[in-house]
C-alpha cells in the first residue's frame, strides 16, 4: 500500500492547494468566511476525533472552544499578557480541563456521556451569560487583535495552518498504536480492556488532546472575530459541528474539515434563503447518517481509488438470518 | 405563606406538564433504549398542531390536545420508521451514536421548519377557559387547572395502559428484553413503532396544554427539552413512574426556587443551571436516578 500514488491523495493535495490559492481569486468577503470556516474545521476535525474515533459523544465541544476565547481575551484584558502567552496558557488550562472531564465520565458512554456533556455546556454557558462582571454576559466581550491592517488574509493562513497542523498532528497520534486502541475502545470498551488496553488512560488522553484543540479554534477565532458572546456555547452552535463532521465524515478528520468547508460555504452562499437553510442542513445530517454513515468525502475518496465496499459484509439482512445467541450484553 | 402556595400550586401545574413530556421521553428510552433528543421539538410541534386544529378546524381547545397527540403518534411512527428503523439492524454500527445523531438532526430541521412555516413571532391558541378559579388562598388561572387536569388524565391512563393491557405488558416485556419477548411472541419491531409513536404523542400532548398557558414559538421546546432530561436522569431513565414524580418535583423546586433567590438577572440563569447540575451529580453519583429499575441500569 506505501508508496503507491492513490486519487484519494491527490484530491487531499488539490483541496490544500485550492484553500491556500483561494485569498488571490476570493474578494474580501470571502476570504472572511473562509478564515471563520477555519474555526469550524478545527473544531469538526476534533470532535470527529473525540466523537468518531474515541466514541466519546461530547457536546461539550464547543464550551471547551469558548473557554479558549474567553480565556486568552481575558488574560489579555485583564493581566496585559501577551497573546504569545495567553495562547498556550488558555491551551494547557483547557487540556486540564478537558482531562478531568475525561476523568469524570470514564465510566459514562453513550446517551449518558452526550446529556452529562450537555448539561456541562449549559452550566458553562449560563456562566458566561451571569457573570457579567467578568465576561460582560450576552452584552459581548471585546477581543483585541492579532494583526494590525484591515486585511482577513493574515489569519485564513493562519486558521489554515492551524487545521493543516491541527490535521498532521492528530493523524500523527492516530497512526500509533494509540490509534488503534482509541478504535478498539469505540468499538468494545470492555473487550479492549480486557486486551491489555489502559482504557482510562486513552480516553482521558483523546479528551485532553481535543479539549486542547476546541480551545485552540476559540482562541483563534476570538482574536480573529474580536468579540466573544455566550452564543458560542448554543446548542445550535455545536449542532452546526456534529453536523459538518457527520456530513463530511465522522470517522475521517479531512473529512470533516471538508465537511465543516463545504456546510459553512453553503450556508453563506445560500443566506438569502434565511432559514430554509438550517432545514436542508438538518435534513442532510439525517439523510447522511441514515444512508451514508461514514459520510461524504471517505465515499468519494474510495470511488476515486476504484475501492467499493464489499457486497455482503456488514449489509446481512438480519431479518432473515436466523438468531443463534442470546441477546448480547455488555459484561459491566 | 400564601404567596409560596401559590408558587407551589403552578411549579405543580408545569411539574404535571413536564412530567407528561418526561413519560414520553423515558417510554421510548425504556423500550428503543435510545434518548430522543429530539422531544423538544415534538412538544412544539404539538403545540402548533393544537394551535392550527382550533384555528383552521375550528376543534375546542381541550379536543386540540388530542388532535395534536394523534398527529405527533403518526409523525412519531413515520419518523421511527423511516430514520430510527436500522438501529435494530446490523446496518447500523454505533447504534447509540446514530440515534442521537438523526434525533439531534430532527431538532435542528423541525426547529428551522417551525421559524419558516409558523414564522418567528409567538402565538396564543384561544384559552381552555377563560377566568380563574379561586378557594380560599388558592387562585389558579382556568387554563392551568384544566391543563393539570388533562395532564393527569392522560399520565393516569397511561399508567393504566402499561400495566393493565396486554399491549402495555408487551411494551414493558421488550422494554426488559427483547429477545425474550420475542420468544413468547412479541413482535419487537412493532412494539418500538408503538412505544415511539406514543412518546411523540405524549411530547405533543404536553406542548398542547402548554399552548394557551404560554406562547408558542418555534424554539419553546427547547428549554422543556433540557428539563425533561433532567426529569428522566432524576427519575431513573425508562421508570415511568419516576418520571412522573420528577416532573413534579423538579416544577415545584424551580417554582419555589424563583421566589427565593434575591438579584433576578443572576437568579434566572442559575436556576437553568441548577437543573443542569442535578443532571450531572444525578449522573455521576447515582446513574439509575431515584426510581431506576436494575435492568436500566447503567452498561
Amino acid at each position: 500500500m506505501h508508496g503507491t500514488f492513490r486519487r484519494s491523495h491527490g484530491l487531499r493535495a488539490l483541496l490544500l492547494f485550492a484553500a491556500a490559492a483561494a485569498p488571490f481569486v476570493a474578494g474580501p468577503y470571502w476570504v472572511h468566511v473562509g478564515a471563520l470556516a477555519w474555526y469550524y474545521a478545527l473544531l469538526a476535525a476534533s470532535w470527529a476525533l473525540l466523537a468518531g474515533y474515541a466514541g466519546q459523544f461530547s457536546f461539550a465541544h464547543v464550551a471547551f472552544a469558548a473557554l479558549g476565547g474567553y480565556s486568552s481575551a481575558l488574560l489579555t484584558l485583564r493581566f496585559g499578557l501577551p497573546v504569545a502567552l495567553s495562547i498556550p496558557l488558555t491551551v494547557i488550562l483547557a487540556m486540564v480541563l478537558g482531562a478531568l472531564m475525561g476523568a469524570l465520565v470514564l465510566r459514562l458512554s453513550g446517551p449518558y456521556l452526550a446529556l452529562f456533556t450537555l448539561a456541562i455546556a449549559e452550566i458553562f454557558r449560563l456562566m458566561l451569560v451571569a457573570e457579567e462582571d467578568v465576561t460582560r454576559g450576552s452584552l459581548g466581550l471585546q477581543v483585541p487583535g492579532l494583526f494590525s491592517g484591515g486585511s482577513d488574509v493574515p489569519y485564513y493562513y493562519l486558521g489554515l495552518g492551524l487545521v493543516v497542523l491541527a490535521l498532521l498532528a492528530m493523524n500523527g497520534l492516530l497512526a500509533t498504536r494509540v490509534g488503534l486502541f482509541l478504535r478498539a475502545i469505540r468499538e468494545d470498551e470492555h473487550a479492549a480492556q480486557a486486551s491489555g488496553v489502559n482504557t482510562t488512560l486513552h480516553k482521558i488522553v483523546v479528551f485532553v488532546t481535543t479539549a486542547g484543540l476546541a480551545a485552540l479554534a476559540g482562541t483563534y477565532y476570538g482574536h480573529f472575530v474580536g468579540i466573544l458572546s455566550p452564543n458560542m456555547v448554543i446548542i445550535p452552535e455545536m449542532g452546526l459541528v456534529v453536523a459538518m463532521a457527520v456530513i463530511g465524515g465522522i470517522e475521517s478528520l479531512p473529512g470533516a474539515v471538508v465537511g465543516a468547508a463545504i456546510v459553512y460555504g453553503l450556508s453563506e452562499i445560500l443566506r438569502e434563503y434565511g432559514e430554509w437553510r438550517f432545514v436542508l442542513l438538518g435534513l442532510a445530517l439525517i439523510v447522511v447518517q441514515r444512508f451514508a454513515q461514514n459520510g461524504l468525502f471517505p465515499m468519494v475518496e474510495r470511488y476515486l481509488d476504484g475501492r467499493v465496499a464489499p457486497p455482503g459484509k456488514s449489509r446481512v439482512d438480519i431479518e432473515n438470518v436466523p438468531k443463534m445467541e442470546g441477546e448480547y450484553v455488555k459484561p459491566s | 405563606m400564601t404567596y409560596f402556595s401559590l408558587l407551589s400550586i403552578n411549579g405543580l401545574v408545569i411539574g404535571l406538564i413536564y412530567a407528561l413530556m418526561a413519560a414520553g421521553l423515558t417510554l421510548v428510552f425504556s423500550v428503543l433504549k435510545v434518548v430522543n433528543f429530539g422531544h423538544g421539538s415534538l412538544y412544539m410541534l404539538g403545540g402548533y398542531a393544537s394551535y392550527y386544529a382550533i384555528g383552521l378546524l375550528g376543534v375546542p381547545p381541550v379536543a386540540g390536545v388530542i388532535v395534536a397527540m394523534v398527529a405527533l403518534f403518526l409523525f412519531g411512527v413515520v419518523f421511527e420508521r423511516l430514520v430510527l428503523a436500522p438501529i435494530y439492524s446490523d446496518k447500523v454500527e454505533r447504534k447509540d451514536e446514530y440515534a442521537i445523531i438523526v434525533t439531534f438532526g430532527l431538532t435542528i430541521l423541525l426547529t428551522n421548519l417551525g421559524l419558516v412555516v409558523f414564522g418567528p413571532f409567538s402565538k396564543s391558541p384561544p384559552a381552555f377557559l377563560h377566568g380563574t378559579f379561586i378557594a380560599g388562598p388558592l387562585i389558579l388561572p382556568y387554563d392551568r387547572l384544566i391543563a393539570a387536569v388533562i395532564a393527569v388524565i392522560i399520565l393516569s391512563g397511561l399508567a393504566w395502559f402499561l400495566a393493565r393491557t396486554s399491549l402495555g405488558q408487551a411494551l414493558d416485556a421488550v422494554s426488559q428484553s427483547r429477545d425474550s419477548a420475542a420468544v413468547i411472541g412479541i413482535n419487537p419491531k412493532r412494539m418500538y413503532t408503538i412505544a415511539f409513536g406514543l412518546g411523540s404523542a405524549l411530547a405533543g400532548g404536553a406542548g398542547a396544554l402548554v399552548a394557551p398557558i404560554f406562547a408558542l414559538s418555534p424554539n419553546m421546546g427547547e428549554l422543556p427539552g433540557v428539563q425533561a432530561f433532567i426529569i428522566i436522569v432524576l427519575g431513573g431513565m425508562g421508570s415511568v413512574g419516576g418520571s412522573i414524580i420528577g416532573g413534579i418535583l423538579l416544577g415545584i423546586v424551580q417554582g419555589l426556587g424563583v421566589g427565593f433567590l434575591p438579584d433576578p438577572n443572576r437568579a434566572l440563569a442559575y436556576t437553568q443551571a441548577f437543573g443542569a447540575l442535578l443532571l450531572i451529580i444525578v449522573l455521576l453519583v447515582r446513574p439509575t436516578g431515584l426510581f431506576g429499575r436494575a435492568h436500566m441500569r447503567l452498561e
